[in-house]
């Protein structure tokens, strides 16, 4: 028993001091992000980078959130959360304005600014009262990165979607769909997170439909995964391939000709900008009279030095 | 620990090497009492480093309460199962499979909601009868068993929505449930008035723009805490002090003894999954009534969330032991953790380190108490 | 004595159980009366726990009949055999060890108090019941809440058979319920027996163990290979008899020489 409970104050020690190492609080503004993607989503990193940075140099307290899973209900209880600790701003997305408009309106009407990034529209930021829309219109881009490939001479094509329970996921295939002027109908994949199995359902997709033109990745997540199943297949460099967003496989694979294009909604300012918005607001009073677009941006083979060096850190 | 000594003058036949129980040991022995210990230091660490941070305004208790009555309501279910020597993996993909079956059926289908959720209800507690019979009848451990409802159920739930509306998360649900008799049981809240007065005195805060200026920003006990707490009394009771509660302890302390003395496990355990369910479809109407949608990516990973409430609090995982009370503590010391560690200013991701060690924690602890119930070395 | 006073309370004869090609019991013969201690002597694979089995409502039998006061019965499960009053107590499957004592007496027919519409368990009559009855048998409980898991292995024993003889039993089946116990425990079971006993209940006590068998027991009866080889009673038979009829005989005998008579 002595034993037990000698081991139960040697942990709590341990804990305590892993919270004291952890408590120390800025001066000034404070500005939460809670965002809708999973631990396990890496392209989060940049806007993790970018939010610390913008923390850094505008010297205000920022922190990042998400649900662990996922989960847009534990979403909303995060942003609940975040405004009952009374920040002086939120910056959020928007990824189920059903879900989420509730809370978000709510921090507003407690006299919290709150700026959408990254999933929403200028719209629905605006029903819910945010200050503006800093982001890249799911829909719109997919539709761009239709009509190019179009023009390209693609006809079909196969969308790897990763995150299929997001509305905003299935809206990107579903843009580039309309953009090529064909039918999604069953050319959306639910591919799941896992690498392996990302690249297993590529392989055995592209084997049972062998007339598809190009593939679609909505992120490194799918897109690395697919670069590694298109090598295997020795398609790859031969098929048309364009992805969203950016990352280090990815850059690499469009230097290499694998990849045409990559949709490029630099995050960087998603999570940057809205600090640097806010804390003006709050401090000098002045606030841009627009939404910002931070993207679509489509990054070629051409200038990817600064891209490629860096790519999943800020780019 | 005193120990009797050989001239005690006590009851008639007594072993002298039987250690006289202390007031302290046969505390211990209750299953609930690491929690409640639990819980305490959990509050007095949060007074401590985020007393000043919002958690206890009005507003914060809202939050990690709402958070915590959702832990609690699949805590209960997952807890009276564990006590009858089951588990039920399916509970996460239970709660998105009921939410999304409200939403076609009330938004796609145009039905009334109060039908949906009946519906809903009905369909559930049937595949969660499904589930136990699977298990009763075949012997297999119940792990396997729900696991592959895991998968079968959240796969059902992305399908469905994509077939019939090209889309995973179905919304429209607010507007459906306008006027409906029995959506505000799930989502409404209570006791307004005394809310409104608080604010009226400036115990709580009032919204300083928008729609709802002068409005208390606390506006009532939501019904999900309703729930949990009508649930978590409702079981408890059934538990402890019924015929019932007493076969479910026997049938997840030793199914065949049980048996011998003629109760009909069977059918205790296979009421248990269909309570487990019940509650998991409450989660899922509450959430869904609440934010007017569901998506197919809801409760993911809850059932974990709920078995480790209800080992926190107590309940052994190998069954016949454990307490509602203690799985209800245990789902607030899991809320107000993972509320209370933000607003204590602590990194997220650190979160699941703050999880593992509480989580261990209590699982020594519990090691424990069994053995000085059996007295085993 | 006064066990033949009366009629047997059960009567098996000829009783055969196949269980496909295997032949578990193979022709037994065996009664109980009121009041008798009838002790069944076999060695591990005699046919023991399919006797009990049949005995207890569990199997039904593939040949010959079972008589229950007089009657022929016929049992579709432990619960009816139960009910009529044959209770069984198993060697490792009495108690659950992590409920108190008092739920374990009153698993399956718990006392119910009503209050209002409402069902509840009276705990304070089964608790005072279980306190009295378990000192009737000798045993002083510290609470009723107590675990079972606290009590020594014939303690244990001894809640299933004062439960069993609370709740009316006519027959108690037990089955070696002092195989795991020790010299001191051993002797408080077979006290314990010796109280049920003289209550009028007949007792079939399952056992490998001679010396414990002439300890309480009226009559024996050795099962050897699925079959009975007759009854002997009190002060008829000698241990080294019962012993030898259990092996079977003939290679007893030799091993017995070679360990020079120790077994």
């Amino acid at each position: 028993m002595n034993g037990f409970f000698r081991t139960v104050a040697t942990t709590a020690i341990a804990a305590a001091a892993l919270i004291g190492a952890t408590t120390a609080h800025a001066e000034g503004e404070r500005y939460v992000l809670v965002s809708h993607a999973p631990d396990s989503d890496s392209w989060w990193n940049t806007i993790k980078n970018a939010l610390a940075l913008a923390g850094e140099q505008m010297d205000v307290e920022v922190e990042y959130r998400n649900p662990p899973t996922g989960d847009l209900a534990d979403m909303a209880r995060i942003i609940e959360q975040a405004a009952a600790s009374g920040p002086h701003g939120i910056i959020t997305t928007l990824a189920d304005p059903n879900v989420l408009s509730g809370p978000i309106r709510a921090a507003v009407d407690s006299g919290i600014d709150v700026i959408i990034m990254n999933s929403g529209t200028p719209e629905a930021a605006r029903e819910v009262g945010a200050l503006m829309y800093v982001g890249q219109p799911e829909y719109d881009a997919g539709f761009a990165a239709g009509q190019r490939a179009a023009d390209d001479g693609v006809q079909s094509f196969l969308c790897v979607n990763h995150y299929i329970s997001s509305p905003s996921s299935s809206e990107r295939c579903q843009g580039f769909a309309d953009g090529l002027g064909v039918e999604l109908g069953s050319q959306m994949i639910d591919s799941g997170q896992d690498p392996a199995e990302i690249q297993n359902r590529v392989m055995a997709y592209l084997n049972a439909n062998p007339g598809t033109d190009a593939v679609l990745t909505l992120g490194p997540t799918s897109a690395d995964p697919t670069i590694l199943a298109l090598e295997q297949m020795g398609l790859a460099g031969d098929i048309y391939f364009g992805t969203f967003d950016l990352g280090g496989d990815i850059v690499q694979a469009i230097r290499d000709g694998i990849i045409q294009w990559g949709i490029d909604q630099q995050p960087f300012l998603q999570a940057y900008l809205p600090v640097v918005v806010m804390t003006n607001y709050h401090r000098y009073g002045v606030l841009p009279g627009n939404n910002i677009n931070s993207g679509p941006g489509f990054v070629t083979a051409d200038a990817l030095d600064l891209v490629s060096e860096l790519a999943g850190e800020y780019r | 620990m005193a120990e009797t000594g050989q001239g005690a003058v006590a009851a008639p036949v007594k072993d002298e090497r039987v250690k006289e129980t202390s007031a302290l040991r046969k505390a211990l022995i209750r299953p609930e009492l690491g929690a409640i210990v639990g819980t305490i230091a959990v509050f007095i660490f949060f007074i401590l480093f985020a007393g000043d941070s919002g958690m206890f305004n009005a507003q914060g208790i809202l939050n990690w309460s709402t958070v915590s009555a959702q832990f609690m309501i699949i805590a209960v279910g997952a807890c009276m199962l564990m006590i009858a020597g089951e588990f039920d993996l399916s509970v996460g993909s239970m709660i998105g499979f009921a939410g999304m079956s409200i939403a076609l059926i009330a938004v796609t289908l145009q039905w009334p909601v109060w039908i949906a959720i009946l519906l809903t209800f009905a369909l559930c507690v049937a595949i969660g009868a499904l589930n136990g019979f699977i298990v009763v009848k075949t012997g297999l451990p119940s792990f396997i068993v729900t696991l592959a409802f895991l998968f079968i159920l959240r796969g059902f739930t992305i399908f469905f929505p994509q077939l019939i509306e090209r889309q995973t998360i179905i919304g429209g649900i607010s507007d459906a449930a306008e006027g409906d008799w029995l959506a505000p049981m799930f989502g409404g809240k209570i006791a307004g008035p005394f809310f409104d007065w608080l604010a009226s005195i400036g115990v709580i805060d009032v919204f300083e723009r928008g729609t709802r200026a002068g409005q208390p920003i606390v506006d009532g006990i939501p019904m999900l805490i309703v729930w949990a707490l009508v649930l978590v009394v409702v079981a408890h009771t059934i538990l402890t002090r019924t015929q019932f509660g007493n076969w479910i302890f026997a049938a997840g302390g030793d199914a065949q003894a049980a048996r011998y003395v003629g109760v009909p496990v069977n059918r205790v355990k296979i009421l248990m999954f269909m309570f487990t369910a019940f509650c998991a479809t409450v989660f899922a109407t509450c959430q869904v009534i609440e934010f007017g949608s569901a998506g197919a990516d809801r409760g993911l990973l809850k059932e974990f969330e709920a078995i480790i409430a209800v080992v926190i609090g107590g309940a052994l995982l190998t069954g016949g032991y454990g307490s509602v009370v203690g799985a209800a503590l245990g789902a607030l010391i899991f809320g107000v953790v993972q509320q209370g560690l933000f607003f204590a200013g602590v990194e997220s991701s650190l979160f699941r380190v703050f999880l593992g060690v509480i989580l261990l924690f209590a699982v020594i602890l519990n090691t424990y108490i069994r053995r000085i119930i059996t007295g085993e070395r | 004595m006064a066990s033949f006073d009366h009629n047997p309370i059960v009567e098996m004869k000829g009783i055969e159980k196949h269980f496909g090609p295997i032949i578990a019991l193979n022709g037994v013969s065996f009664d109980v009366r009121p009041g008798e201690c009838h002790c069944l002597l076999g060695d591990n694979g005699a046919g023991k726990s399919t006797f009990i089995k049949t005995m207890s409502g569990v199997h039904k039998p593939t040949k010959g009949e079972i008589l229950f006061e007089g009657r022929r019965m016929n049992f579709d499960s432990p619960r009816d055999a139960m009910e009529a009053g044959i209770a069984t107590v198993y060697q490792d499957l009495a108690m659950i060890p992590l409920m108190s004592v008092t739920r374990n007496f009153w698993m399956g027919r718990e006392p119910i108090k009503k209050i209002g519409p409402m069902k509840f368990m009276d705990f304070s009559t089964a608790n005072a019941v279980t306190m009295e009855e378990m000192r009737k048998m000798g045993i002083n409980l510290r609470s009723p809440d107590q675990a079972v898991g606290t009590l020594s292995g014939g303690e244990r024993q001894t809640v299933a058979i004062a439960r069993a003889v609370y709740f009316g039993a006519k027959v108690l089946i037990l089955d070696e319920p002092t195989s795991a116990l020790g010299v001191r425990q051993t002797a408080n079971v077979l006290s314990t027996i010796d109280r049920v006993r003289k209550t009028g209940i007949g007792v079939v006590f399952i056992t490998h163990n001679v010396r414990h068998a002439l300890a309480v027991g009226d009559r024996f009866t050795v099962l050897n290979r699925g079959r009975t080889l007759g009854t002997a009673q009190r002060g008829q038979i000698s241990p080294e008899e019962l012993q030898d009829m259990m092996a079977g005989g003939q290679e007893m005998v030799e091993l017995e020489s070679s360990l020079g008579g120790t077994v």
